[in-house]
């Protein structure tokens, strides 16, 4: 394959992955907020915050993505590898591993909203649980953190910016 | 060495198949999840709102029935209550709340279950019928004993003001208890055997229908709630015909089958106290144990005593599977229970009961 074609698909499932993730994941808990709000209002904010965690797996997508670019110089500035040597397919395999890394643990999202939700739910029955159901869905946001972490190793020492 | 064009179709492919595994796997956890989250939320909420021992013990405090009126009007009954005044339309509107619990589940809970909501509902039409059909027999006004609740309520009042038995035939006509009722009317069964048999129907629906669920988890749990729940009917059954002094071959004639527990050892003993010891090294053995003295007495304790470990057991259930089936058949539970003691408490009241009495009365968490 061609380096741009690697470059590319990093960026794309990076963000595209994780991406998609958080939209099932805060569409999981999305539900359950709007079931705990239509029995009681007052459920509204702690819903809120539950259900805005799997959000955060599209943001390191994101950020993956624009480092990537601007790594490989899409963003401010021509392409790095336009030469198709050994040196630059390698590179660019890198970038590529790296938006996979953050797109496959960006996944973490699907679950997490899974967790926000049985949280949402059980801060509905009893509003003491809600720092502990923060903590339980937090839990999931490791694998994306170390994801993230991940890629940055990836991309800063066997690209760099 | 590989060529490069192999070495990226291997590549492709490893990504390909991947990719295909965990589309395949994400698609299966959020068809398992996804359609609880709004249902289970809810129905948390709903059952945040269930009224506390601590309101049941207010409402116990009102001393006249117009007091009573006036506290439930800060609960959700408030809805069903309209202008209610009398003990009758009070536990009308009781029965109407404890009705559109039941649809509001069918409502919000996924497709592939929702339907079980629908079939529970039917054991209000099981006891519909037999206690009208009973009235009538026994030549009593059967309107009486109608309540308010069951997927046939229309046809159980037509049936309650029917003139003759063979016109209650002509409303039943289609339904699943025209055959029973035929053969009643024919003195081929006794009413014993009419109502043993409106329960075998309804129990085989709602066992059926568990176990032909296609997820695994749903299975289960439908299952284990019906299953235990035909062992309460038999489990009472049993001790009822025993303390009667009815020989095991004509108890064992009213067992619904489909339960977990043989009772053939229990069914030939001599009496209530042999059978209880049969039923203790059952798994309900703890629980008829923690009640043995008042059961010899009165076999409502055992009634109570295993409804709440059905309770307690779908407790443990929905912590285990939160965003299952589980938190309905809690919520619903939970739910029939407070209409109960509801029901107690508004009688009581109307009664002139005092405050302490009634909260003796209607539960041990309750009294002062």
């Amino acid at each position: 394959m061609e380096p741009i074609v690697y470059v590319s698909l990093g960026a794309a499932l990076a963000a595209g992955l994780a991406g998609a993730a958080s939209a099932f994941g805060v569409g999981v808990a999305g539900a359950a907020a709007a079931g705990a709000v239509a029995e009681d209002e007052k459920n509204f904010k702690n819903a809120l915050i539950l259900e805005g965690l799997p959000m955060t797996q599209s943001i390191y997508g994101l950020i993956t993505l624009f480092l990537i670019l601007l790594s490989a110089r899409i963003i401010g500035g021509g392409f790095r590898f336009t030469a198709n040597t050994p040196d630059n397919i390698v590179k660019s395999a890198i970038l590529f591993g790296a938006g996979l890394t953050v797109g496959l643990t960006g996944l973490s999202a699907i679950p997490q909203g899974i967790i926000a939700s049985a949280g949402i739910g059980a801060v509905a029955k009893n509003p003491k649980t809600f720092t502990q159901g923060i903590i339980f869905a937090a839990m999931a946001e490791t694998m994306a953190i170390f994801g993230l972490v991940g890629a940055l190793i990836m991309i800063a020492t066997g690209v760099g910016l | 060495m590989l060529s490069d064009t192999t070495l990226t179709a291997i590549l492709d492919t490893t990504l390909g198949v991947v990719f295909t595994w965990l589309g395949w796997k994400t698609y299966k956890i959020l068809w398992k999840y996804t359609p609880y989250s709004y249902p289970n939320a809810r129905i948390n909420a709903m059952e945040a709102k269930l009224l506390s021992e601590q309101r049941l013990g207010e409402l116990a405090e009102s001393r006249t029935l117009q007091n009573l009126i006036v506290n439930l009007e800060d609960t959700d009954y408030k809805n069903f209550m309209g202008s209610a005044t009398t003990v009758d339309e009070l536990e009308r509107a009781l029965e109407r709340s404890l009705a559109s619990t039941y649809l509001l589940m069918e409502d919000i809970l996924p497709d592939r279950v929702s339907g079980f909501f629908r079939l529970l509902l039917e054991e209000w039409d099981v006891r519909n019928i037999a206690s009208v059909v009973k009235a009538k027999k026994r030549g009593e006004p059967a309107v009486d004993y109608v309540l308010e609740i069951g997927t046939i309520v229309p046809r159980v009042r037509a049936m309650a003001e029917a003139k003759t038995m063979e016109e209650i035939l002509v409303i039943l006509e289609g339904t699943p208890y025209e055959e029973p009722y035929q053969k009643l009317l024919l003195d081929e069964i006794s009413l014993t055997e009419f109502e043993t048999w409106l329960y075998r129907i309804y129990y085989s629906k709602l066992l059926d229908y568990a176990l032909s669920r296609k997820d695994e988890e749903e299975r289960l749990i439908l299952g284990e709630f019906v299953r235990t729940k035909i062992d309460i009917t038999n489990i009472i059954t049993l001790l009822r015909g025993k303390a009667a002094g009815l020989p095991g071959e004509e108890i064992r004639k009213s067992l619904v089958p489909g339960g977990t527990l043989k009772l053939d050892s229990a069914l030939n003993v001599e009496d209530l106290g042999m059978a209880l010891a049969e039923l203790d090294s059952t798994k309900y053995g703890p629980v008829i144990r923690s009640v043995r003295e008042e059961a010899e007495k009165d076999v409502s304790a055992v009634r109570d005593a295993l409804e709440d470990y059905l309770l307690q057991r779908v407790g443990e259930l929905t912590k285990f599977y939160p965003l299952s089936i589980a938190t309905a058949l809690s919520y619903i539970l939970r739910k029939e229970r407070e209409m109960r003691r509801l029901r107690a408490l508004i009688r009581l009241v109307a009664s002139g009961f005092s405050p302490e009495r009634i909260k003796a009365i209607i539960g041990g968490g309750l009294a002062p």
